[in-house]
């Protein structure tokens, strides 16, 4: 471990990497950095599904957008960490790579790989999830952005073979608020955009079953996370980005 | 039930909506995308069977509102059951005092009970009812309250006999046209299977029919005629023989002649009569005869009393009756009339039955003479013809034919006659084009006419010879002659039969005495048999208007089919309750 430069101390830092010459000159917190901390990897994966470019109200964004957000914020804090950063966004295939570096401009090359990446046709990610994880053959922290509107065991499949291959993997499943509370005319055919599936309900006599089913289909997939040393965080896409990225810590 | 508002009944055709609605506002619904629709899915399959019975149960809920509400604005009267007053009501209460009631069953009297339940249920009247009172006389008593149950009290056991069927739909015709809310008609009868067989009352709908279900059936045996012929009292029983069926056993009959309008000695007689030999329904009738001693009883009208030993019954043990006896015929017999006849007149001439005279003329194929004729037929075959003429000139309706069968005699009124055989007659038959009829034929032989009258003239199919038949050597062929001239060829004083307390009222005409009338009670009043709850429950106006009751019940259901209360209230806060329960229902489940 070779030392390379000071950072102001935060809490939760270990406290033997505090550098108290400064603090007793100076009376202020830093601790000292070494090069194998800044060598971690970090892969955003950003899912780009049809069903990501939804969104409930037209004030908010879509979960795509949010998404993009969320991951370019998430890409910035780490690059200024002097972590490796890269970014795969990806529907039923793998639409943009841009490996994990700490490279001066490298943010900027993640921000144009999601200008980049149209709002997908696919509908089958976990496919491409799959797919992925061929890709990471380094070790690092996968960060997964998705609406996880997808087979729980196709993807759990794919994220525990990421996990076993060492990464520590994040999800985030992002909702739109309007896809948690169900709402909307006294009767009206739901039809999804990635399928031709469709139903005629009257969402005020079925908002109470639909939120239970939510409700239910969140807890499964924590539960499913749990089980294999997945962080997983629930994110509707009314979160500020500062809580959503809070989460992280 | 009834309404107030009847018209408003028509808003029942608003119960429709919610099940118009729910089909025309099945639209084609707008689209809208939305990702997860497979969670919407799995969420409606959870839910469908729930939603299709929420779905159901607000329809119910919804019609039944509208229901609720419409009945509640046409203002429904429902009866109500148990105490408290009642709607102004016009009833007639029929107190069935006809003789049947004065039998004692359980050791009461029948009528005791009925006044009772008569004077309950006057007593409940109100001023705003109007109510009548009917007896066995058929006759309706109105007045006050007090005038009723003055005439409930006082009331006895009648003698004439009440037809409830033509009571209660002249009752029910009565009250039907009273304009009050209630119309009822009470029976207050001990309900007899025969005051119940003249069909069915027409009782107008609207019209309750309440009666008091009889008591026990009790053993009755009554005397419902007698009749006097020569030498006989022929006295019909006939009653309901419960608790003795299938054992015969003889029956005394008393009987007493004397105490006629003229003062006369009293004789007694006893005879024994064998019942069950004509049985019909839960009635018994059956005859018995007492022979009379009729010689020595004086010309004139004689007036006697039947009696049987006291039963249940007391009205029916006893009947008046009443004949004439004739004074002694001046009779003559022509040589043609044979010895036979001859020497009968000769018995009851030394017995003072007959004197010699022209007024009744006993011949053999003459020309019928004087002003009564007894006529046998002629000795030659050969003079009927010319007997027949002379038959036909004097206005007779009758003429001997041809030589018929043999046989046997037969006759309801003479029945002195009965099984004498006949091995020669002539057939009596019609004269001219027009049939006589069968009101003079007396005798019979093969139910053909063998002893015919008409006017002052008595035709014999046979001549009163051994050699036609065996009459003139049988023991009644005396009394027969007598009865001839005595009593048919002059004509029989008319003794009528009527309804009423036993006693004998004679008919004069000047000086003469022309007939009597004998009052009784009915024949029918003898068979104290109840009828069936559902055959009076029919014979009273059917099942759905008539109710025949228990003691208990029937004062309970008295002026209970006119209490009657508004029913809106209920049906509204039943609207409010379904409303309610529709809004539970609506809301909880969204």
């Amino acid at each position: 471990m070779e030392f390379t430069e000071h950072r102001a101390y935060q809490p939760g830092d270990e406290l033997r990497y505090l550098d108290w010459r400064i603090l007793g000159r100076s009376d202020r917190l830093f601790v000292k950095q070494f090069e194998e901390e800044t060598n971690l990897r970090a892969m955003i994966l950003v899912d780009a599904s049809r069903s990501m470019a939804w969104q409930g109200t037209p004030e908010r964004l879509t979960k795509r957008a949010y998404a993009d957000r969320l991951a370019a914020a998430l890409a910035l804090i780490l690059l200024r960490q002097r972590d490796a950063t890269g970014l795969v966004t990806f529907d039923e295939q793998v639409r943009q790579v841009i490996p994990a570096r700490v490279k001066a401009g490298q943010w900027t090359r993640v921000v144009r790989g999601l200008l980049d990446t149209p709002d997908g046709q696919g509908t089958a990610a976990h496919a491409a999830l799959q797919r992925l994880t061929a890709l990471l053959t380094r070790r690092g922290m996968v960060v997964l952005l998705s609406d996880l509107l997808f087979d729980r065991e196709l993807a759990l499949a794919a994220l525990r073979y990421l996990r076993h291959r060492g990464h520590q993997v994040i999800v985030f499943h992002l909702m739109d608020p309007a896809e948690v509370e169900l709402s909307g005319p006294p009767e009206v055919r739901f039809k999804d955009p990635e399928s031709a599936l469709s139903v005629v309900v009257r969402p005020r006599e079925l908002a109470r079953a639909y939120a239970d089913t939510v409700r239910r289909e969140i807890a499964a997939w924590r539960k499913a996370c749990r089980r294999h040393g997945i962080a997983y965080h629930h994110v509707q896409t009314d979160l500020p980005f500062g809580l959503a990225l809070r989460l992280l810590t | 039930m009834s309404f107030i508002h009847p018209l408003a009944l028509l808003g029942l055709a608003a119960a429709a909506i919610p099940a118009l609605l729910h089909l025309l506002q099945r639209r084609i619904p707008p689209e809208i995308d939305f990702p997860p629709v497979r969670y919407l899915s799995a969420a409606e399959r959870e839910s469908a069977r729930r939603l299709k019975l929420r779905h159901l149960l607000l329809l119910i809920l919804r019609t039944a509102l509208i229901v609720a509400i419409v009945l509640a604005a046409a203002r429904p009267l429902v009866p109500l059951r148990g105490g408290g007053a009642h709607q102004p009501t016009a009833a007639v209460v029929i107190l069935d005092n006809s003789p049947s009631s004065g039998a004692i069953v359980d050791g009461g009297l029948v009528l005791d009970r009925l006044r009772v339940a008569a004077r309950s249920s006057v007593g409940r009247t109100t001023s705003a009812d109007r109510v009548w009172l009917m007896l066995c006389d058929g006759v309706l008593r109105g007045g006050s309250r007090e005038a009723l149950l003055a005439t409930i009290d006082s009331t006895r056991a009648g003698w004439q006999r009440l037809d409830l069927v033509q009571a209660v739909e002249r009752a029910a015709r009565i009250v039907n046209a009273q304009p009050l809310p209630g119309r009822e008609v009470q029976v207050l009868s001990d309900l007899q299977s025969t005051a119940l067989a003249s069909g069915r009352a027409d009782v107008p709908s609207g019209v309750r029919v309440l009666a008091l279900a009889p008591g026990r059936a009790v053993a009755n045996r009554g005397i419902t005629a007698v009749t006097v012929s020569e030498g006989a009292a022929v006295i019909e029983l006939s009653g309901s023989m419960v608790g003795v069926a299938g054992t015969p056993q003889p029956v005394p009959v008393t009987i007493r002649i004397g105490g006629g309008h003229r003062d006369r000695g009293e004789i007694a007689a006893r005879g024994l009569a064998t019942p069950g030999s004509d049985r019909s329904g839960g009635a018994t009738r059956s005859v018995v005869t007492v022979s009379l001693p009729a010689q020595s009883l004086a010309p004139g009208w004689w007036v006697g009393e039947a009696a049987l030993e006291p039963d249940e019954l007391r009205a029916d043990d006893r009947r008046p009756f009443a004949w004439r006896v004739a004074p002694p015929a001046r009779v003559m017999a022509t040589s043609s009339a044979g010895s036979f006849v001859a020497a009968a007149l000769a018995v009851l001439q030394d017995g003072k039955r007959i004197v010699d005279g022209r007024d009744v003329v006993i011949s053999g194929g003459e020309a019928p003479a004087g002003s009564h004729a007894i006529v046998q037929p002629p000795v030659d075959p050969a003079l009927v013809g010319q007997a027949n003429r002379a038959l036909a000139s004097r206005g007779v309706p009758w003429r001997w034919g041809q030589l018929d069968t043999p046989g046997v005699l037969t006759s309801p009124e003479l029945t002195v006659l009965n099984g004498v055989p006949v091995v020669r007659r002539y057939r009596i038959e019609g004269a001219g084009s027009g049939e006589p009829g069968a009101g003079g034929v007396l005798a019979t032989v093969n139910g053909e006419p063998w002893l015919v009258r008409s006017g002052g003239v008595v035709l014999l199919g046979s001549r009163l010879d051994t050699a036609w038949t065996a009459l003139p050597a049988a023991p009644g062929f005396v009394p027969f002659v007598d009865a001839l001239v005595n009593r048919i060829v002059m004509g029989e004083a008319e003794v009528a039969a009527a309804e009423g307390a036993p006693r004998v009222e004679f008919r004069t005409r000047g000086t003469d005495t022309v007939g009597a009338t004998v009052f009784g009670p009915d024949p029918r009043e003898s068979d104290l048999t109840p009828a069936t709850p559902v055959l009076a429950t029919a014979a009273l106006g059917g099942k759905d208007r008539t109710a025949v009751l228990t003691a208990d019940r029937f004062a309970s259901e008295l002026f209970s089919g006119t209490r009657r209360a508004d029913a809106s209230g209920l049906l509204l806060v039943l609207a409010l309750l379904l409303a309610a329960a529709e809004l539970g229902v609506a809301t909880r489940t969204r």
